[in-house]
């Protein structure tokens, strides 16, 4: 311990460039500790949408369901996926099971017409669990979509949600009745009117444009579905167990392709691939910096020191102990400069979130949100340990100098 | 208890050829023995043969009957912690300790518990005439002090030999006779053994055995 002692002793002797070592670690920490809580809270905010925008933690769908197109509605279909669904809802894992039907086809307002990618869902369950209603809220302030409100319950009504790309290509508003137009599972041509009943934003533009949403019911009526579903979103009480119990139900149902969430949502893979990208460098970028301003501080107390490091070798003490040592100033530089950016960073980041910056729409989304960056002990660990590591690599060049000093050399040092 | 047999250490200084050459000599225990000879005779060169701080290129260092010179370097370490002692012209204490920190840093590298470590410490500078300035820094210590607190330092471990390059150099005539005084009397009472490489005939007056130098050649040797 007297080499720790040592060590912390000639730190405190040169404070000025101590503490300007410090300030970089520290730096070091507050970036990358703050854009770890960003980017938990974009992931956190991707995955809620995808969950919570129809998939589910699970999606069980047909084997085929990823292999080519689909000539006609439910070609590739679960053929009775609500007596699956009902199946899956006795699972003790299970908290709910909602089933969909995806199909396209053209909309018209008589005077134009427009293609469109359609879903059918429960409407009882689906508010419950899924985020539709929010998506309401932000297409009722876009023209036309006053008044905007969910699906109705009643089985025989004939409803439609448009996204707000898609009613303003029509020109249709909140109450507009509309002709949905499709084939059925035989491949005949079928129409069914329908009026629109809300406006949803779904926050990326091209679904915007395309996307419309039915009840299972009206989707039987146009498709002549019966009970087939194209695919079953499955909600689980514990999401943590996903991996688990995605195993579990394939090896149930062998017969069909039992998908986790993030497997299919390509949006949220390709952002957090960017982000990752993005950040990693900035990272490899600090970690770089702070490896340099490190490595000059002692390297810069190894040259001043030479005398004394030859005084302590004359002693006995051998090289790999002036090693040690030099080991030792980097370990203090590393855990105050890390306890001190913990401090600076949630500080910081209590100061941000308290703010309520609001975040310009990411590319290719339609709206913007609330900076909330998390709180996420993991990171902190992760960047303390990585700069630890950076600054015990920084210590390794200025130890082997000390080490390799000629004894009689560093005596005669001036 | 020291001896040593042809030395020769060679090197080349100014375009000249410097060193030690041939150097064979004997120090028996408790003997206060000064290397005396002008600027470049070779003193400090061979102070650091035989403190193995350096090695020869020809011959050997013997201690307490042993030969110590081709030992391999972490023994080397081990009996210069142990068993050997320094005292510098430029006083090297540690500058970030204490004078007792000083004296109990050879102790603790040695493994000793601070306690322990502390006790003889504070006994090292007692003897030295120290114990009340035990804990300042050595930039609040005059030379004298300071050299005084090196001497405590080197012989805190009981070391079988203390090696002192020019320990007056750094200090008026006032300081440096009482300080060669303390050395022959720790010869005397404790029978450490003392190398001394000096010019100063305050050191060589209290010499009880001289061995002059020039031009890295022993040329004599004096039993006062």
């Amino acid at each position: 311990m007297i080499l720790a002692r040592l060590a912390l002793r000639n730190l405190l002797r040169q404070r000025r460039r101590t503490a300007l070592t410090l300030m970089v670690v520290v730096a070091g920490f507050l970036a990358l500790s703050l854009a770890g809580g960003f980017m938990a809270q974009t992931f956190q905010g991707l995955a809620d949408g995808a969950i919570r925008g129809g998939l589910g933690h699970l999606q069980v769908m047909p084997r085929d369901t990823m292999e080519g197109d689909e000539a006609q509605s439910l070609e590739k279909s679960l053929p009775d996926g609500e007596a699956l669904a009902a199946q899956l809802r006795q699972d003790p894992a299970v908290a709910e099971i909602l089933p969909r039907i995806q199909f396209m086809g053209l909309l018209s307002s008589g005077a134009k017409s427009v293609a469109f990618l359609g879903t059918a869902v429960d409407p009882m369950l689906e508010p419950k669990y899924m985020a539709c209603t929010e998506a309401l809220k932000g297409g009722a302030q876009a023209t036309g979509g006053a008044g905007s409100r969910w699906l109705s319950a009643d089985p025989t009504a004939r409803e439609v949600i448009l996204g707000v790309g898609l009613a303003r290509a029509l020109g249709a508003s909140v109450g507009s009745s509309l002709t949905l137009m499709s084939t059925t599972r035989e491949g005949a041509l079928n129409a069914v009117d329908v009026d629109v009943a809300g406006l949803q934003d779904l926050g990326l533009r091209e679904l915007n444009d395309r996307f419309l949403t039915v009840s299972l019911a009206t989707a039987n009526q146009l498709l002549d579905s019966g009970p087939a579903r194209s695919r079953l979103s499955v909600l689980l009480k514990r999401p943590q167990d996903t991996a688990a119990v995605q195993a579990r139900l394939q090896s149930l149902l062998p017969g069909t392709s039992v998908q986790p969430w993030f497997e299919l949502a390509s949006f949220y893979r390709q952002v957090k691939l960017l982000y990752f990208a993005i950040f990693g460098f900035m990272g490899l970028v600090l970690f770089l910096i702070v490896l340099l301003a490190t490595a000059n501080t002692l390297l810069m107390s190894v040259m001043e020191r030479v005398r004394e490091f030859g005084v302590l070798r004359a002693m006995g003490l051998q090289p790999r102990q002036l090693m040690v040592l030099l080991q030792w100033e980097g370990a203090f530089l590393g855990l105050l400069g890390s306890a001190l950016g913990l401090i600076a960073t949630l500080l910081l980041r209590a100061g941000l979130n308290a703010l309520h910056l609001q975040m310009p729409a990411p590319p290719g989304t339609s709206h913007g949100y609330e900076l909330n960056i998390h709180f996420v002990p993991a990171v902190y660990v992760l960047v303390a340990l990585g700069l630890q590591a950076t600054i015990q690599l920084s210590a390794l060049f200025p130890g082997l100098k000390a080490a390799r000093l000629r004894i009689v050399e560093a005596l005669r040092h001036v | 208890m020291l001896e040593l047999r042809n030395l020769t250490r060679a090197y080349e200084l100014g375009g000249e050829r410097a060193g030690v050459f041939d150097v064979s000599l004997q120090v028996p225990k408790g003997c206060l023995a000064v290397l005396a000879g002008p600027s470049g005779s070779g003193k400090t060169t061979l102070l650091q043969l035989a403190g193995l701080l350096d090695l020869p290129d020809e011959g050997e260092v013997r201690l307490d009957g042993q030969s110590v010179s081709n030992l391999p370097e972490k023994a080397r370490c081990d009996l210069r912690l142990r068993r050997l002692g320094f005292v510098f012209q430029a006083f090297n204490l540690v500058p970030v300790l204490s004078a007792l920190e000083n004296v109990m840093l050879p102790l603790q590298l040695q493994g000793m518990a601070d306690d322990e470590a502390q006790r003889r410490a504070g006994a090292a500078l007692d003897r030295v005439g120290l114990a009340d300035r035990s804990h300042h820094r050595p930039d609040q210590l005059s030379g004298g002090q300071q050299q005084r607190a090196a001497i405590a330092r080197a012989l805190a471990p009981d070391p079988l030999l203390v090696l002192a390059d020019e320990p007056t150099a750094s200090l008026d005539h006032a300081h440096g006779g009482p300080l060669m005084d303390l050395m022959a009397e720790l010869a005397r009472e404790r029978g450490v053994t003392f190398l001394v490489a000096s010019h100063d005939p305050a050191v060589i007056s209290r010499a009880h055995r001289i061995f002059r130098l020039m031009d890295g050649q022993l040329i004599g040797e004096e039993r006062p």
